[in-house]
């Protein structure tokens, strides 16, 4: 029990020291807003003004995908070397990695929230169950994070190929991000829990394993 | 001969599944008629880059534990092979959807499946390539490696159950004994998935000891 609690602590100290990092360089959260709002707002202009509910669903995905990579590749980018030295002398790899994705996930789930907004505003609400597409949409940040955390994590310790993030990760995305598309499809016409609380579970399922394969894996690829 | 004759038994089992599956008998059905003898080579193929596949996760696997470059080497060549074998199966079942589906290449949940573990077995042979020191090539690898592996089981195991697919024998259940085998196609079959299985460790050995010999010339 005295464990856990040590974990715990240890975990949320980490998710901390994100946050205050974070509002350091505020910019680069900016950034990735940015980025989302460029992108939607491209999204806006070529499909000028008319736009169907699948392309809706399918530009949404990509877009929040995408400029998830950005917000997730950067967390590991700016901080190589020296300060993980430090962290190895006080955190276990374990609690680092659960840390990370944990903020990864509140980080990403904003970034969607901000695209939903934006996609809202500009390409129009054509969700007819909100509570669900948000829903589906927390879901999604938790599985993106805890595979685009830890591929950050190798791309950051293997070179500065700049594709590397994108080619490692979404391979390994599309089993979610298909599970999402059409889940996510029924929220936008209309949501059964009933039909589709299989799928609910499925990408639940995803977001877990690969949770724990982070959590498994970690600590091999630190060990240098 | 004692060390080799798995190597003779491959190429056996190969010849006698190109020559028993071109003139064996085949149950007659709807639409599939003598299509029906591609199950020999696409579906075997893919057998077997499942086994290869397999052992290069157990060398990955290994390589974490205990660090070793031959463990690495191995898991690379078995996932190389492996890779190949998946291509040939590819291309088998593109060639014969055409004819069977009328397209080369259609969205269905089994195709996908095999798209994204293609993806991400080149995604992996990417990172061995843009990573210099061997020991963290190798440690960066199989960790990415045992990954893969796992959500190309999801995708290709789980997903495809959750929708319907245009594959034989399918409609919501892709398992094995959906094929509803006749007897007279199990005794290809089975001998094709070990001869197709054999053929490629065979490949994979002289690779292997290919690379070895570089690694002794180099010292």
């Amino acid at each position: 029990m005295k464990y856990i609690c040590r974990v715990v602590k240890q975990v949320l100290s980490i998710i901390q020291l994100n946050i205050t990092l974070e509002w350091r360089r505020r910019q680069s959260f900016l950034a990735v807003l940015l980025y989302t709002l460029t992108t939607t707002y491209l999204a806006y202009l070529v499909f000028n003004g008319v736009i169907s509910t699948e392309s809706w669903n399918a530009l949404f995905w990509i877009i929040v995908l995408f400029a998830s990579i950005q917000a997730a590749f950067r967390s590991f980018q700016n901080e190589a070397d020296r300060r993980f030295l430090l962290y190895f002398g006080m955190v276990k790899p374990q609690v680092l990695i659960l840390g990370k994705i944990i903020y990864n996930f509140l980080y990403i789930f904003l970034i969607g929230l901000s695209g939903l907004l934006l996609f809202v505003f500009l390409l129009g609400n054509l969700v007819d169950d909100m509570g669900a597409f948000i829903l589906l949409l927390l879901i999604a940040s938790a599985g993106f994070s805890a595979i685009l955390t830890f591929v950050s994590g190798i791309s950051a310790k293997a070179s500065d190929n700049p594709a590397l993030p994108a080619i490692l990760s979404i391979p390994l995305l599309y089993p979610q991000v298909l599970t999402l598309s059409r889940t996510s499809m029924r929220a936008l016409t209309g949501f059964s829990w009933e039909v589709n609380g299989p799928y609910l579970l499925v990408l639940l399922m995803l977001a877990l394993v690969s949770t724990l394969l982070s959590y498994l894996l970690f600590a091999y690829l630190w060990r240098d | 001969m004692k060390k080799h004759w798995w190597k003779a038994l491959g190429v056996v089992l190969v010849i006698y599944t190109i020559i028993y599956g071109f003139i064996g008998e085949v149950p007659k059905y709807f639409i599939l008629n003598e299509t029906i003898r591609n199950l020999y080579f696409h579906v075997t193929m893919w057998f077997g880059m499942i086994i290869l596949m397999t052992t290069s996760l157990v060398y990955s696997i290994g390589n974490l534990v205990n660090g070793s470059l031959t463990r690495d080497l191995k898991a690379k060549e078995f996932a190389t092979t492996g890779f190949f074998l998946a291509t040939l199966g590819l291309i088998t079942g593109s060639i014969w959807a055409r004819y069977t589906w009328g397209t080369y290449w259609t969205n269905d949940p089994k195709l996908n499946g095999t798209a994204v573990t293609m993806l991400i077995y080149l995604a992996y042979f990417v990172l061995r390539g843009s990573v210099d020191d061997p020991i963290k090539k190798g440690r960066l690898s199989a960790v990415y490696n045992i990954f893969a592996f796992v959500m190309m089981i999801v995708f290709i195991g789980i997903l495809p159950r959750m929708t319907d697919s245009l594959h034989p024998g399918n409609g919501g259940n892709p398992g094995f004994g959906g094929y509803d085998l006749s007897s007279s196609m199990r005794i290809v079959f089975y001998p094709a998935i070990i001869g197709w299985t054999l053929i490629g460790v065979w490949i994979t050995n002289i690779k292997i000891r290919y690379q070895k010999l570089i690694w002794k010339k180099n010292g």
